[in-house]
């Protein structure tokens, strides 16, 4: 008798299923319940079902916080990007390899600093008597004190702090992966630096940052730390407003709408930037000048 | 399809007189700037964390004054203790399974190939794209209705139901990242080493032992040290599953957070930023003695590789 070939994956498959996919569908399907009479005691009631809690999260405040959650995903992403690659292409490309190992091992040090920890860091810098103000004031950028702390500015730039060593990492392997006699070639053949960055190394870089943006965007868009630590009243995030919905308003049909709507948020971004890829690249590819062709061996 | 330069071709690579040197022209110099701004910027909080960590005043974001006093506190401190011995063994459980369960899955993606892969693929990337707080939220339901060895009064498991919450609730995620790095090891990797041992009549279980698992064990390990971090660094999942006198030491500090955060939280944080480096320095030396070059321990201690 042989073993099922999935055999091996079994107990990853019955994790999997019985304390994520189960949960998951239960809010799921809580989404379409309602919030009982307080008195009942009860949290949440499933014997109606319909659309309304679909409704309330995509209305008035709750709908400006999507919103805003998005803008501060997407332009989160995009900074982290542009950060990244330069420093990733630096670490790949630039560093001798003797400093190389001890650098990528730096990027990562922050991660082992608890993330709420080194959001709190940020409190500190931010403050109005902080150091950043302090240093502002006195080489006379600013009169005033900072006031930055519990504005979306904050959120923003914690976000970008916390997730930047994610997009770092999938850049950094795959630049490292390129052979450089590509980009040797490329400037022998006569191509400009600039040129063989946008012809040859930024297409080869592709999956990395594919990956990057991926590994930043899905759980930058569902943080809740970051904004219940920097972002006050004004800086809320998605995240947040579920997790208030189950610790505070005991609202969990609302609250599992919300964390519905989130993920069909993510997902909508995420296909419609595959999309938008998918299409540059069929673009770029009929505008190449030269194809080619493989030779045969 | 290889990337890999063939021995004709060599040569001309070779041949090449002019190398230019790194921090000679204009882009080195910029992307130099560029490298140690982002290094500024990751590493500012850290520091302002570590510098804040001897505040002697009450409150950790008032400045006020130069003093050892929180680190001279923290061992009388029991909920602290309680919280970090918790986050230990929340750590170490969950790396545990994720580990096993993980390097299992991985191997029968990349040896044991079928349509089942795409199925549980599409598992693996639900699992990645799922926001941690709709886990949190579904958990924390999931535990509260499900009881038995998940709350309070289960016979064998008894006042350690906690830690059960968090080892699993916190595995969940790292199964997937350790199933996606095994597997990635494996697939790189030609299977006529295994076929090998099976035509010199190796069984199933020596040449598991002998080959494969050798072969995949940098992945492992950097799969087993990714879990323990993610846990480690774990707030929203812990935050709504933990119990209380079970909770680790990052719903700890979130809860000061609410209330007053003392500059205990920084001390605490810098002596547990020095014994991880202080461990991963010796995870380093382990593997750069078994032979790894420094770039390849780097990555695989960051998970990069």
């Amino acid at each position: 008798m042989k073993a099922p070939r999935f055999t091996l994956a079994i107990p990853a498959w019955i994790l999997f299923t019985l304390f994520f996919l189960i949960p998951v569908g239960f809010i799921a399907f809580y989404s379409f319940g309602y919030k009982p009479f307080f008195l009942t005691g009860l949290t949440i009631a499933t014997d109606k079902l319909s659309f309304s809690n679909y409704g309330d999260a995509l209305s008035g405040t709750f709908l400006e916080t999507f919103k805003g959650t998005l803008q501060i995903s997407i332009l989160g992403t995009f900074i982290c990007l542009l950060i990244g690659f330069p420093f990733a292409y630096w670490l790949a490309v630039r560093v001798s390899p003797k400093w190389r190992g001890l650098l990528l091992g730096l990027v990562i040090v922050p991660f082992w600093t608890n993330f709420l920890v080194r959001t709190i860091g940020w409190r500190i810098l931010l403050a109005p008597e902080g150091p950043v103000s302090g240093i502002l004031r006195a080489i006379g950028i600013r009169d005033a004190p900072l006031a930055v702390l519990d504005t979306r500015f904050a959120v923003q730039l914690g976000v970008v702090y916390n997730y930047l060593p994610l997009m770092i990492l999938p850049l950094f392997v795959a630049l490292d992966r390129l052979e450089p006699a590509l980009r040797e070639a490329s400037k022998d053949l006569g191509a400009s630096r600039w040129k063989t960055m946008r012809q040859v190394t930024i297409p080869l870089a592709m999956p990395g940052i594919v990956a990057g943006t991926l590994l930043v965007f899905i759980p930058l868009s569902g943080d809740y730390i970051t904004a219940a630590v920097l972002g006050g009243a004004k800086g809320n995030m998605v995240g947040r407003m579920v997790a208030d919905q189950f610790l505070v308003a005991q609202n969990w049909a609302l609250g599992s709408a919300m964390a519905m709507v989130l993920i069909g948020m993510i997902l909508l971004t995420v296909g419609l930037f595959a999309l938008i890829g998918l299409a540059a690249r069929a673009v770029i590819q009929r505008n190449r000048r030269v194809t080619l062709q493989e030779v045969p061996a | 399809m290889s990337t890999e330069v063939t021995a004709a071709e060599q040569p001309v690579t070779r041949a090449e007189p002019v190398r230019r040197k790194p921090g000679r022209d204009w882009t080195s110099v910029l992307l130099r700037i560029w490298g140690i701004l982002v290094y500024g910027f990751l590493f500012l909080p850290i520091f302002i964390i570590m510098a804040y960590s001897f505040n002697k005043g009450r409150a950790l974001l008032a400045w006020d004054g130069f003093g050892f006093d929180w680190y001279k506190t923290l061992p009388d401190n029991p909920v602290i203790r309680g919280a970090i011995t918790t986050s230990l063994k929340a750590a170490v459980g969950s790396a545990i399974i994720a580990t096993i369960l993980g390097s299992l899955a991985g191997i029968a993606l990349a040896r044991r190939p079928g349509k089942w892969v795409i199925v549980f693929m599409a598992l693996v990337f639900l699992v990645l794209v799922t926001p941690e707080i709709v886990d949190a939220i579904a958990l924390l339901i999931w535990y509260v209705r499900i009881k038995g060895p998940f709350g309070p009064g289960f016979a064998v498991v008894g006042d350690n139901y906690g830690l059960l919450r968090l080892w699993l609730g916190h595995a969940i995620f790292s199964t997937a990242v350790v199933t996606l790095i095994v597997r990635a090891r494996l697939a790189g990797l030609d299977e006529s080493l295994e076929e090998a041992g099976a035509d010199l009549y190796a069984a199933p279980f020596t040449r598991f032992r002998q080959i494969t698992l050798p072969l995949m064990m940098p992945a492992v390990l950097a799969g087993a040290l990714l879990a323990f971090s993610l846990s480690l660094d774990n707030t929203i999942i812990s935050t709504f599953v933990s119990v209380a006198g079970a909770s680790p030491w990052p719903v700890y500090v979130f809860s000061a957070l609410r209330s007053i955060l003392r500059p205990e939280i920084a001390a605490v944080s810098t002596l547990m930023l020095l014994l991880t480096l202080i461990a991963l320095s010796l995870v380093a030396l382990v593997l750069r003695r078994s032979g790894d070059s420094a770039e390849e321990v780097a990555k695989t201690i960051t998970g990069a590789g």
